[in-house]
């Protein structure tokens, strides 16, 4: 595999939080390289630094020392500018609380990283359109995200996540707030999304289902590496 | 999906909050209005009192006059220049102004004479609207003469009633004689209505047995010239006299009516920084309540510009929704003070610094009526709304996404 895979590489990244008088050291010189196409899972105990490396990787948050690479792009070298196009164009996040949001319909949260894009209005339609049709969301296009139920607003975010074709997506225990069976379809489709399209995603989590239909997973302890693994077939 | 649509959409999310908003802010704006359109009204008519009533837009003096108002400082070669302004197209007319003694049946009072060719001053005065009882001058009437009201109520006349009057000629002899009073004055000014009697010209020349010359010529500008350019070309015309603008001639009025306007700003100010603060509360409460928000549009790629941009375009919608209901409630008032307007006659009147008001004070409406109250208000709400604006645009992603 060449250097060009290389979607993620994360060199010795320390962050050091404050928390008042106290200092929080959540990552500790973590490593890690995540190529084209894998569906890597985080996992480890709560506190370990799972959410924290994310946030790192998705440029919401920068590293006390250490450098973070998208695409071989040196987030710290980037203006505030140049790291919103970054997410907008290269990232996707599916957060734990979904977060979508609640003035526009599902539809108009699905489509509204292309429209930051600037990508043509039919261009986006169909694009939501077979995303919606992927995910089981037909006919929920109007809804706002009151009217819809925590597995179909976890699905809108990821057809938001992965709608403008980015890099990564980033899903921080996507699966936790909802139940087995919505578990269950959303892995199928974040797998089938993954298999098909070589979306790249990266999941922290706790939840064993996560875990199975992970193809690589990486345990992380007190803010390292701490086994890195992949799964055959 | 626009970033306006989404505005829009935000502007409702708390409706009775933004309903509170624009409510206050619409209040404000057609409150502001209608002072405005009140305030312009009264100073549109103090100048147009000033100017068509007394002063003129120009006055043309002996140099002596100023400093020794007599009979004797008069400008010898008034109708020479008359007959120049005439050549030049400008509205002139020549005033002769004398002091004396009037008394009636049972008082007697110092006045002010003033003589009038009828015919001419109405080129450059409309004293002859302010006639409350009676009648204007009538140059076939020599003996008939024109009193303030103030002066009518001192001396117990009124039309019909005999005036005496008494002074010294430019000869030095005993001037006196008896007119009647033909009309009473009210409304021109205080020293007019104090003191003012006016007859015409020729009994003016009679009575004070001044066959030439005349103290004062008054002038009006043409509608496409300038006080000052009109002043210099007149005194291209009239070098040996002194020639003074209306604001020379009343220093203190003009300068009150060129800081009026500064005083209107800083009441609006005062009121619309009342709402800023209501705007800033509300817009404050919009935007932290809605931080996490926030952080999810920077996470999604929403630049900070893009962000400001939404909030911004929350705070410009209810304001602009507020300056239409605004200028919907306020269309009725400025039909009524333009229309009807306040009766002040019940109020006992108005007076300004000499110059008697119209006793219904009416607003007026022009483009500045609504542009002053308007371009204040969109400045007063933009620096409300930049600082939670400015918040949210800046804070970082992972800081508004963790906020609790």
């Amino acid at each position: 595999m060449s250097t060009s895979d290389v979607i993620v590489a994360v060199e010795g990244v320390t962050k050091i939080y404050q928390q008042g008088r106290v200092e929080v050291r959540a990552l500790r010189g973590l490593d890690l390289v995540v190529r084209a196409g894998e569906l890597t899972a985080l996992y480890g105990p709560s506190g370990s630094g799972k959410t924290t490396l994310l946030n790192l990787i998705g440029a919401l948050d920068h590293p006390t020392s250490g450098r973070v690479l998208i695409e071989g792009r040196h987030l710290g070298a980037l203006s505030r500018r140049e790291l919103s196009h970054l997410r907008r164009d290269r990232i996707g996040f599916v957060f734990q609380a979904y977060n979508l949001i609640p003035v526009l319909t599902a539809y108009e949260n699905a489509e509204t990283v292309m429209a930051l894009q600037g990508v043509e209005a039919g261009t986006r339609r169909r694009r939501v359109g077979e995303l919606f049709a992927e995910m089981g969301l037909e006919g929920m296009e109007d809804r706002r995200p009151d009217e819809l139920s925590g597995g179909q607003q976890q699905r809108v975010a990821i057809a938001r996540a992965i709608a403008a074709g980015p890099a990564v997506v980033l899903a921080d225990e996507p699966t936790a707030n909802v139940d087995s069976e919505t578990a269950e379809r959303l892995l199928d489709i974040m797998g089938k999304l993954n298999e098909d399209h070589g979306v790249t995603f990266i999941f922290s989590t706790h939840d064993p289902r996560v875990m199975e239909r992970a193809r690589r997973l990486v345990r992380i302890v007190d803010g390292r590496v701490d086994g890195d693994g992949t799964r055959e077939g | 999906m626009s970033i306006l649509r989404m505005a829009w959409r935000n502007v409702w999310r708390n409706r009775r909050r933004s309903l509170v908003t624009v409510a206050a802010t619409t209040l404000a704006f057609t409150v502001m209005v209608l002072y405005s359109s009140l305030v312009q009204g009264y100073l549109v008519a103090m100048e147009r009192n000033l100017l068509d009533l007394e002063l003129g837009d120009v006055q043309v003096h002996d140099p002596r006059y100023q400093d020794d108002p007599s009979l004797y400082s008069s400008i010898a070669d008034a109708s020479e220049l008359l007959a120049r302004f005439d050549a030049k197209g400008y509205a002139a007319s020549a005033r002769l102004l004398g002091f004396g003694l009037g008394a009636g049946a049972d008082a007697s009072a110092g006045v002010q004479i003033q003589g009038i060719d009828v015919v001419r001053d109405r080129r450059v005065s409309r004293i002859y609207e302010r006639v409350k009882q009676g009648r204007w001058l009538d140059p076939g009437a020599p003996h008939e003469v024109v009193v303030g009201s103030q002066l009518a109520r001192t001396l117990v006349v009124k039309p019909g009633d005999e005036l005496i009057l008494l002074s010294q000629a430019a000869d030095g002899s005993t001037a006196n004689d008896i007119y009647t009073v033909r009309g009473v004055l009210q409304g021109v000014s205080e020293a007019v209505d104090r003191v003012g009697v006016f007859m015409t010209d020729a009994a003016f020349r009679r009575f004070f047995a001044f066959p030439e010359g005349a103290h004062e010529i008054i002038l009006r500008r043409p509608p496409d010239m300038d006080v000052d350019a009109f002043a210099a070309s007149v005194r291209e015309l009239a070098p040996n006299e002194r020639v003074q603008t209306w604001r020379e001639l009343a220093p203190t009025l003009a300068s009150l009516l060129d800081s009026a306007r500064s005083i209107m700003v800083v009441v609006f100010l005062i009121v619309y920084v009342a709402i800023g603060i209501l705007i800033l509360n509300a817009m404050l409460m919009a935007v932290f309540e809605r931080i996490r928000e926030f952080g999810v549009l920077k996470a999604i790629g929403y630049a900070p510009g893009q962000v400001l941009l939404v909030i911004l375009g929350e705070c410009a919608m209810q304001t602009l929704l507020a300056i239409v209901a605004g200028l919907l409630l306020a269309w009725p008032g400025l039909w009524y003070l333009t229309r009807v307007g306040i009766d002040m006659g019940k109020l006992g009147g108005m007076a300004m610094m000499g110059v008697v008001l119209d006793p219904i004070w009416r607003g007026v409406v022009n483009p500045s009526v609504f542009t002053m109250p308007l371009v204040t208000l969109v400045a007063i709400v933009g620096l409300a709304a930049a600082y939670p604006a400015a918040r949210a645009a800046w804070i970082s992603p992972i800081r508004a996404i963790q906020h609790r």
